[in-house]
């Protein structure tokens, strides 16, 4: 039994699962590097979903509905942005109303458009390209786990190099970390602090735009209410297990993937779904709960230490 | 004569009016875009919801679950942590009370509902513990652990459902009915709207009067405006936290009873159209304001029961007030920061009129 779970397919399926927590992580960890907790990823990626589907269908090309999808998760970045930066509207409610406002329009539009209510699935749908990696295939096991996955898996891995170059080693990404940290120093040498949130905003509009295009067209392709369930949180929290590094917070995203993969194969050897569906979600509290249990803990041994000194 | 408002409030209360207005233009603009005329669908929306005693008793009945989920977010938010997980622990509530229903079944009438009323409180406020306390311990986010809770309540109490209590008849995702004698009254035949009215008024006054009148309720509101200062001030900002968190969770659960007893006599997987997000909303339009929660609470119940008028004799889908509402919420949002804007823009034509009268 612990063969049907734990084997080459779980991993694979990890790879698939984490994709989408991995492409909202980096977007995420962008705005709040500026200083801002983007609650809103969740309607951005809901949104990204539902629009991917449309520009697949309607241009019958999975690139334009990539293209669609990001088009929107600039607009909704950008939103966001004028909200939290111009007006300095709570970042919390605004997110919340981007959720429930994607929640909202997708649902509308589903109808509207497709005429359809619960999910819309169609051949007409094009899914996104499935890339097969020229050596790859000569090596068994690699070859299971690494290949001939949707073209966002790569491009996320490669985003996370990017994302971390971009953050650590550019102009752009200090002035962004700056933004968020010594705003006012940033103006004195002639860098709109603003400027640098809007583009952090944006990008994760984009990232985000990316992950639902990725969960929508990736391998299935169809649209369901409330397709992203929950993975904009998710992200949030690998983004805070992975404390905003791009390296962190991907192999946080990749835990939180597998034991989505974890429950998906659980299912196999006829554990109720229920059980199986709420593994994401429970051990994303556990992991918060470890990982501030460690923090304190170390935080009390260095107290302890520094009282021994003096 | 104490004034009723100040300059604030009517401040506040136009900009409202104007996000009110502003959303429903915009929602107008969505039904021309589905080739509907808004004149008729907003008709249509307004007799749903009170063109008939049948219609306005369903309006009445929706909003019981809304003034209480919208009380329960309105006290977290006073007390400075956000409690997003009503949605969990109204399930969790919900599945309490038809638990005492269906398990208990020799009581007198009275006994069973207060029983299943306190049963639902206390569950839906121990789930809000769990979060408050992570909170306040370990500096856990409460906004992403009560929604992760959120879900692993819903598919906990799908489980229950399904398997342990499931229904003796039929396959339907739902316990058996509870007792009959624990069912409460409707008030107007073939609608929702039953006795529980009164009982969440008894609970909402009840919150009212904590919040507004007592040291207590000033407490939550030191505690969600300036914890450190509250601290200073002699007040246990963590303590209050957790307290606020439980009531709320409470008043979630409760929530819960109230569909099981008052509406549909069992526990149903989805039993909830999402009423605690809907509360989350009101409770963040009025600006946690408790009587504001009240009339928020009528105004969403009228858009949603009215909204299902709408669909069937248009084409519009029921769907768009969700639209509506989150529209409502961003412009109420972004308030301060219009507000400022505008008069910025009037500063600017004043001093632009002085230069030119010189």
């Amino acid at each position: 039994m612990l063969g049907q779970v734990f084997n080459l397919s779980l991993l694979q399926n990890t790879i698939r699962t984490a994709t989408p927590l991995i492409l909202a992580g980096l977007g995420g960890l962008l705005t709040m590097h500026a200083g801002m907790l983007n609650i809103g990823m969740e309607g951005m990626i809901l949104l990204g979903a539902f629009f991917g589907v449309v520009g697949s269908y309607f241009f019958a090309s999975s690139f334009m509905g990539v293209v669609l999808a990001v088009v929107v998760g600039i607009i909704i970045g950008v939103i966001y942005g004028f909200f939290v930066i111009e007006l300095k509207s709570d970042e919390f409610i605004i997110g919340i109303a981007i959720n429930i406002f994607a929640g909202g329009l997708t649902i509308f539009l589903l109808r509207s458009i497709f005429g359809v209510k619960g999910a819309f699935s169609s051949p007409g749908i094009v899914s996104l390209p499935r890339i097969s990696i020229p050596l790859l295939d000569q090596i068994p096991v690699l070859n299971t786990i690494f290949n001939n996955h949707s073209v966002f898996v790569y491009i996320s891995w490669v985003l996370v190099v990017l994302t971390y170059i971009f953050l650590y080693k550019t102009p752009y990404g200090m002035w962004i970390r700056a933004a968020g940290e010594y705003p006012e120093a940033l103006e004195t040498v002639g860098v709109r602090a603003k400027r640098m949130k809007y583009i952090s905003s944006i990008a994760c509009g984009v990232f985000c735009g990316f992950a639902g295009a990725h969960l929508s067209l990736g391998y299935l392709t169809l649209f369901t209410e409330n397709m992203s369930a929950n993975r904009g949180f998710i992200a949030l929290a690998a983004i805070i297990f992975g404390a905003s590094n791009p390296i962190k917070t991907f192999a946080a995203a990749l835990l939180f993937g597998f034991f989505d993969a974890l429950g998906i194969r659980l299912q196999v050897v006829g554990i109720p779904s229920q059980f199986t569906q709420m593994i994401p979600y429970l051990m994303t509290v556990v992991i918060l709960f470890i990982v501030a249990k460690k923090h304190m803990m170390q935080k009390k041994k260095v107290q302890k230490e520094e009282g021994a000194i003096q | 004569m104490k004034k009723v408002f100040n300059k604030k409030d009517m401040e506040y209360l136009i900009s409202l009016f104007l996000s009110i207005v502003v959303a429903l233009i915009i929602g107008g603009f969505i039904m021309m875009a589905n080739g509907s005329s808004p004149f008729e669908g907003y008709r249509a929306l307004i007799r749903g919801a009170f063109g008939s005693q049948y219609s306005l008793a369903n309006t009445f009945g929706r909003t019981v679950p809304l003034i209480l989920t919208g009380l329960a977010a309105a006290i977290s938010f006073r007390s400075g942590i956000y409690n997003i997980g009503g949605e969990g622990q109204l399930y969790l509530g919900a599945f309490a009370a038809a638990y005492v229903g269906i398990t208990f079944t020799s009581l007198p009438g009275p006994v069973g509902i207060l029983l299943a009323i306190i049963a639902g409180a206390v569950v839906g406020g121990m789930y809000a513990f769990i979060p408050a306390l992570l909170k306040v311990r370990y500096k856990i986010d409460e906004v992403i652990t009560t929604i992760m809770l959120n879900t692993v309540a819903i598919l906990l109490t799908d489980y229950l459902v399904n398997y342990p209590f499931a229904a003796s008849q039929g396959k339907m995702g739902g316990t058996d009915m509870v007792e009959g004698s624990y069912r409460l009254t409707r008030l107007v035949p073939l609608s929702t709207f039953n006795t529980s009215i009164f009982m969440m008024s008894f609970i909402a006054l009840t919150i009212y009067y904590i919040m507004q009148k007592t040291s207590a309720g000033y407490k939550f509101k030191m505690v969600g405006q300036n914890s450190s200062f509250a601290n200073y001030g002699g007040i246990d900002a963590k303590k209050q936290m957790i307290i606020a968190m439980i009531i709320s969770g409470g008043l979630c659960g409760i929530a819960g009873v109230f569909e099981v007893l008052g509406t549909h006599y069992r526990f149903l997987q989805n039993i909830s159209p999402e009423y605690a997000f809907d509360g989350l909303l009101i409770a963040l339009i009025v600006k946690s304001n408790p009587i504001g929660v009240v009339f928020m609470a009528i105004f969403f119940a009228a858009l949603k029961t009215g909204s299902i008028t709408m669909e069937n004799t248009t084409s519009i889908p029921s769907e768009l007030v969700l639209v509506i509402q989150s529209i409502i919420i961003l412009f109420i949002a972004g308030e301060a920061g219009f507000k400022g804007m505008f008069k910025n823009f009037l500063m600017k034509r004043k001093l632009q009129q002085k230069v030119g009268e010189e």
